[in-house]
């Protein structure tokens, strides 16, 4: 049974911890004055960082927990702070006393430490990197991260979901259509209404153009890691062009504030001349690609995850499926209908998840062609009814996983699990038997979002 | 790899946009002639994130690709802040990332100048003051430019960088 999430909600009288498995929720009540709960990390590994997330943002003490320093809240944070209590209303938190964090790290003769971030050498998001080693050999790494830590779960409390919009939007701009779509299906199961087909086809159109425009990025990034520049001027190139593209269908070349209620496919011909075009580029670039030997070099056998290890670790995304493991929100009648076919390697190696983002180009693509439609629906919305809801969508890292509880119209509790938040904990795994210099590489190969991670 | 090279040449010079290109090359014509003037042809900038989206990022990597192009108007993403000149500062000031921030800011040798990027550092975009957010930017260090937009465009980045360029 694979875990996907597991969060905490403030009742009146009680906490409510929601464990999300897939195709099952399980939920247990805790009493408010002792907040506590038993270890799943145990089993589940990639629970820890949900496990120590909601002492930092409740007070919930896990118990048995091996690991019990704080994850969100850093060196400067007042401790026993629990922002997202309901009794929590503070706006300008004052620095506290530097408590220093204490980093995982092997000790013994001649291994040292590296430490890498939060700001980093490229034009890059900030997170940190604490690597244990013996020479050039990696022998750990702890993963640091939540610097871009903006409370948006609190913020969204005491929202509409029109108000809450234009935020959830911009959780993380590699996303934005994703979230969306998980923001639309809750509207769809709050209003009790279906959503026509020409308008599930525009969006899951836009959501591939979304996928396509940061897959062409890393197809440039990964071999530019390994020295290979010529592969970025030519991937961003591609990743410019479908940038553009989104702009003309959007109006916003991140393709915010896409996904609404109405149907408008502007110059379907043009369109379809520009994905022709994209695809002819996508197949030079692939057979160019594949016949640099000193590349491949790099790439085979880099940063190994096995499939024993990503199933352990619940990862999710492009990550699974180029260990072998066969998870895509996508896998339903309605996307393969349109010609869906899921890409998959089994050597887990930066080479593999390279070939996965090639082979999701390929077919998106020809999805993309197959989700054009002149059609000019639109529909109208009907009021928000109170409830729980809950939605995925496959954005372009992985599965994303959003629930939202809405009470008198309102958001009570806003819960976003990113993608990134489960395989971030997978990384250091992948490194064993790599050098430091392989770093980069692996890390951009995942390429995991610390926006979304970081909320 | 020398198919690469074949398609390159048979290709020439290409452009899909004749429009935005004339126009592009206009203002990298100015940046590239104000950049010799006031820094000797060479402007180092220090991109550094303070809890934005990533896609101020995202257009500022795209600064770097074959339409726009900024390396060869002499203005270069340097590794780091001792290396800069200039800051370019994305993202709302989240508490965790303040005191990094004001360091990267220290370390900068004078003079120093730093330019922020998007809605989210002046508070100007749709994120609102939390528990987690320290923006406005300039309560913590001093701003000399503002580029507005969410994200701005690279487009919208080289202007901006132009005039900034203009009132120093």
């Amino acid at each position: 049974m694979r875990f996907i999430a597991r969060y905490a909600k403030e009742l009146p009288n009680e906490f409510e911890i929601i464990t999300v498995y897939e195709g099952k929720t399980h939920s247990e009540k805790i009493p408010k004055d002792t907040p506590k709960i038993k270890i799943l990390a145990k089993k589940h590994p990639a629970a820890i960082w949900f496990e120590r997330k909601m002492y930092d943002d409740f007070g919930i003490i896990t118990e048995d927990a091996f690991d019990t320093r704080p994850l969100v809240h850093q060196e400067r944070f007042p401790r026993d702070l629990h922002p997202l209590r309901k009794n929590f209303s503070e706006i300008n938190v004052q620095e506290d006393i530097y408590r220093p964090y204490k980093y995982e790290a092997i000790q013994g003769d001649s291994v040292f430490e590296v430490a890498v971030g939060p700001i980093h050498a490229g034009i890059i998001e900030p997170g940190h990197f604490q690597f244990s080693m013996a020479g050039e050999d990696m022998l750990h790494l702890e993963v640091r991260h939540f610097y871009k830590h903006r409370g948006i779960e609190k913020m969204l409390e005491g929202k509409t979901l029109q108000e809450a919009k234009p935020i959830i939007e911009r959780i993380s701009g590699n996303e934005t259509i994703a979230y969306q779509l998980c923001l639309r299906d809750i509207y769809l199961q709050a209003t009790r209404q279906e959503l026509p087909l020409a308008l599930q086809k525009r969006h899951a159109f836009l959501l591939e153009l979304e996928r396509i425009i940061h897959h062409f990025t890393d197809l440039g990034f990964i071999p530019n890691d390994a020295g290979f520049g010529a592969a970025l001027a030519f991937g961003s190139k591609l990743a410019e062009d479908a940038r553009r593209m989104m702009q003309t269908l959007t109006n916003h070349r991140f393709g915010f504030g896409a996904i609404s209620w109405q149907n408008g496919f502007v110059d379907l011909l043009g369109i379809k001349e520009e994905l022709e075009r994209l695809r002819q580029e996508v197949a030079f670039f692939k057979e160019w690609i594949m016949d640099i030997p000193s590349l491949w070099d790099r790439l085979d056998t880099t940063g190994r995850l096995d499939i024993k290890k990503a199933l352990k670790y619940s990862c999710v995304g492009v990550v699974a499926r180029a260990s072998g493991v066969a998870i895509d929100r996508r896998i339903n009648p309605f996307y393969i209908e349109h010609g869906f076919t899921m890409a998959s390697e089994i050597s887990g190696d930066v080479a593999a998840r390279f070939k996965v983002r090639l082979a999701e180009v390929e077919n998106s693509l020809e999805m993309m062609e197959h989700f054009l439609e002149e059609d000019e629906t639109s529909m109208i919305l009907q009021s928000v009814q109170d409830g729980s809801y809950s939605a995925f969508a496959e954005s372009s890292l992985g599965e994303l996983y959003m629930a939202i509880d809405i009470k008198e119209g309102k958001i009570k509790r806003f819960f976003v699990r990113d993608p990134s938040f489960i395989n971030w904990q997978a990384l250091h795994i992948m490194m064993r038997s790599d050098i430091i210099a392989d770093f980069p590489l692996i890390n951009k190969s995942c390429d995991l979002s610390y926006a979304g991670n970081d909320l | 790899m020398i198919k690469f090279w074949t398609k390159r040449v048979q290709l020439g010079t290409l452009t899909r946009y004749p429009q935005l290109d004339k126009e592009l090359q206009k203002i990298q014509k100015e940046i590239k002639s104000h950049v010799k003037k006031k820094f000797a042809g060479s402007l180092a900038i220090r991109m550094v994130d303070s809890g934005s989206c990533n896609a101020c990022e995202a257009e500022c990597n795209a600064l770097a690709n074959p339409y726009y192009d900024l390396e060869r108007l002499g203005i270069y993403f340097v590794a780091s802040p001792r290396h800069a000149d200039v800051m370019l500062l994305s993202g709302v000031m989240t508490f965790n990332m303040t005191p990094h921030v004001k360091d990267a800011y220290e370390q900068m040798p004078e003079p120093k100048w730093v330019i922020t990027m998007g809605d989210c550092p002046a508070m100007e975009g749709v994120f609102e003051k939390s528990y987690a957010i320290n923006a406005p930017a300039n309560n913590h260090i001093p701003i000399a430019h503002h580029i507005k937009g969410c994200p701005p465009s690279p487009r919208e980045i080289m202007e901006g960088i132009l005039e900034f360029l203009k009132k120093m």
